[in-house]
């Protein structure tokens, strides 16, 4: 006890095995970093179903084929509509790029909102996990508003009209509704200031805070390991005692499903390209002009209420959303003893997919709920 | 799933490590680095022991999953490679200059005893009115890519990167570090006006 060094263990000076990896190792000590990485046990009964990691795939090939975009696309408004011509037809699979790109951003998004559900269906949520509910929803809206943004960049009708009626949605926010417009568009009107800020943000601001958040996120999963979806969870308790290994067993699966995403993108790349249409034209509206499918439910949701309530209502549903591991407090995980909750849940789920499949044109909204 | 399969593979190979003399001490699979070496001591090892030894096939079938496996990595990476690499490669049309005949000036631009450059398309030229008449060369300098000029005093066409000179009647390097001639450019005259031809 006399003196502090007497109580560190010694160091690890275990010789170093020949060749390139013992000499990599001695200088690194990367196999004791990488052994706490992967030798985590995780509950047998967890069932993920490999949604957030196969987000965190796509987000890898967003960040792949958006860097190889970039090399070609010219962001304003007198080249960006060529550049993406030019993208699709000269340069040596553009389509493919382009089109993964286009199809990896929708499934990203779908793949986070079933991630989404995964947990708070199962309750993987509670307590200690609830930050990493938290930035799971920022990365949910950083997600969004790559959507969001990517929309723009093409220049062609849709893209320009999409952001025209975004935008102004944004702009009809009480309070800070003109100031936001302004801010979102870099003006009154879309234009050359509205792409510049768009594929800034798209290119540069958003992948390092999902980058940011993602790290963060992931930490927290690795430092509390995954929900028992059957078994309330001990804080601070024992690690489970019936466990699968992460690695090799979980690695090995969520690698397969990620082999299956590369071929689902291919093919839906193939079969269904990324489109082009007529460049982007501010004085003339195309009809029929919707959002992307992931918004839809709120587009039709405007239709039928008045429009303060249109737009309020999903930014409270938002809010709520977020903070809900500070509002369901029980330790309960099983659906059985969160009948409510899950009941609640069940119906909204059902009311948004209803409403996506209004926008998709797959039913039409009776006329007594229309309460604009 | 792969537990199951491991154990699988495991069975097969310990009647083969077996089947090696009991005194030799080397475990199953020494010849073969990818195989794990033997988690315990084989029981059924003096039994087995007297059958007829078939050593080099015992990992076989391990190996042959194991080269499958790394074909399709192998496989799969060229695949998500090769796109990846095509694409980076610029398509012709944005590295060509112009073709056609492209108009440099006239003879009032350009007097006997002077140079001028001018752009055909992308590519910088070096449009020269001497004794010889008018000629034209490109004026990239072949030492390391500047442009050059015409340089009234040495009468001669200067580099101004390096201090190479070229001869304005056929490009030819008088002094400096120049490897190689400028290239020349074809000039056709129609009355006053100089046209270049692009290649």
């Amino acid at each position: 006890m006399t003196a502090e060094t007497d109580l560190r263990p010694a160091p690890d000076l275990r010789p170093a095995p020949d060749g390139p990896g013992g000499w990599f190792e001695s200088r690194t000590g990367i196999r004791e970093l990488a052994a706490a990485l992967l030798h985590v046990r995780i509950p047998v009964e967890a069932r993920t179903m490999y949604f957030g990691g196969i987000a965190l795939f796509l987000f890898m090939i967003q960040a792949g084929t958006g860097t190889l975009l970039a090399l070609y696309y010219k962001p304003t408004p007198d080249a960006a509509y060529d550049s993406v011509i030019s993208i699709m037809s000269n340069i040596s699979f553009g389509w493919l790029i382009r089109s993964v790109h286009h199809w990896a951003a929708n499934l990203m998004i779908l793949f986070v909102v079933l991630h989404l559900l995964r947990v708070f269906f199962q309750a993987a949520f509670k307590r200690p996990r609830e930050l990493t509910w938290l930035m799971g929803v920022g990365l949910l809206g950083i997600t969004m508003v790559f959507g969001f943004t990517g929309y723009l960049l093409p220049w062609d009708q849709r893209a320009y009209w999409a952001t025209v009626v975004g935008t102004e949605i944004a702009g009809s926010v009480p309070i800070i509704g003109e100031q936001l417009l302004l801010l979102l568009r870099g003006g009154a009107d879309v234009t050359a200031a509205t792409l510049s800020r768009f594929f800034g943000i798209h290119v540069l601001v958003l992948p390092i805070a999902l980058a940011g958040l993602l790290a963060i996120h992931l930490t927290l999963v690795h430092q509390l390991g995954l929900a028992n979806p059957k078994k309330i969870d001990p804080m601070p308790g024992p690690p489970p005692s019936s466990a699968r290994k992460f690695f090799p067993d979980y690695v090995l699966d969520e690698v397969i499903a990620w082999y299956l995403i590369i071929a689902i993108l291919v093919v839906l790349a193939s079969i269904f390209p990324a489109s082009v249409e007529a460049k982007a034209n501010p004085l003339e509206t195309p009809p029929e002009t919707k959002p992307e499918w992931y918004f839809l439910a709120v587009y039709e949701f405007l239709k039928l209420v008045p429009k303060l309530i249109g737009i309020l209502l999903p930014m409270v549903g938002l809010a709520i959303l977020t903070i809900w591991p500070f509002l369901e407090r029980s330790p309960e995980v099983l659906m059985r003893r969160r009948k409510i909750v899950v009941a609640f849940a069940t119906f909204t789920l059902v009311v948004g997919i209803y409403l996506t499949g209004v926008g998709l044109g797959f039913f039409t909204v009776p006329e007594f709920l229309h309460f604009a | 799933m792969e537990q199951g399969q491991g154990s699988a593979a495991d069975e097969i190979r310990e009647p083969a490590g077996a089947g090696e003399p009991a005194g030799a001490g080397e475990p199953a699979g020494a010849g073969d680095p990818t195989a794990p070496a033997p988690a315990a001591p084989v029981v059924a090892a003096p039994v087995v022991a007297a059958a007829p030894a078939p050593a080099p096939r015992t990992s076989t079938r391990r190996r042959f999953v194991t080269y499958l496996l790394g074909f399709s990595v192998v496989t799969t990476l060229a695949l998500i490679a090769a796109p990846i690499i095509a694409f980076l490669v610029p398509p012709p049309e944005l590295s060509a200059g112009t073709s056609g005949k492209v108009l440099a000036g006239t003879t009032a631009d350009i007097p006997p005893g002077k140079g001028k450059v001018v752009a055909m398309g992308s590519k910088p030229t070096i449009v020269v009115n001497t004794e010889q008449g008018v000629k034209a060369y490109s004026a990239i300098c072949t030492h390391l890519g500047c442009i050059v000029t015409y340089d009234n005093q040495s009468t001669s066409i200067l580099c101004p990167c390096h201090g190479g000179h070229f001869s304005p009647t056929t490009g030819a390097v008088i002094s400096g570090p120049p490897p190689s001639p400028l290239a020349p450019v074809t000039v056709i005259v129609e009355g006053d006006q100089i046209f270049l031809v692009g290649a």
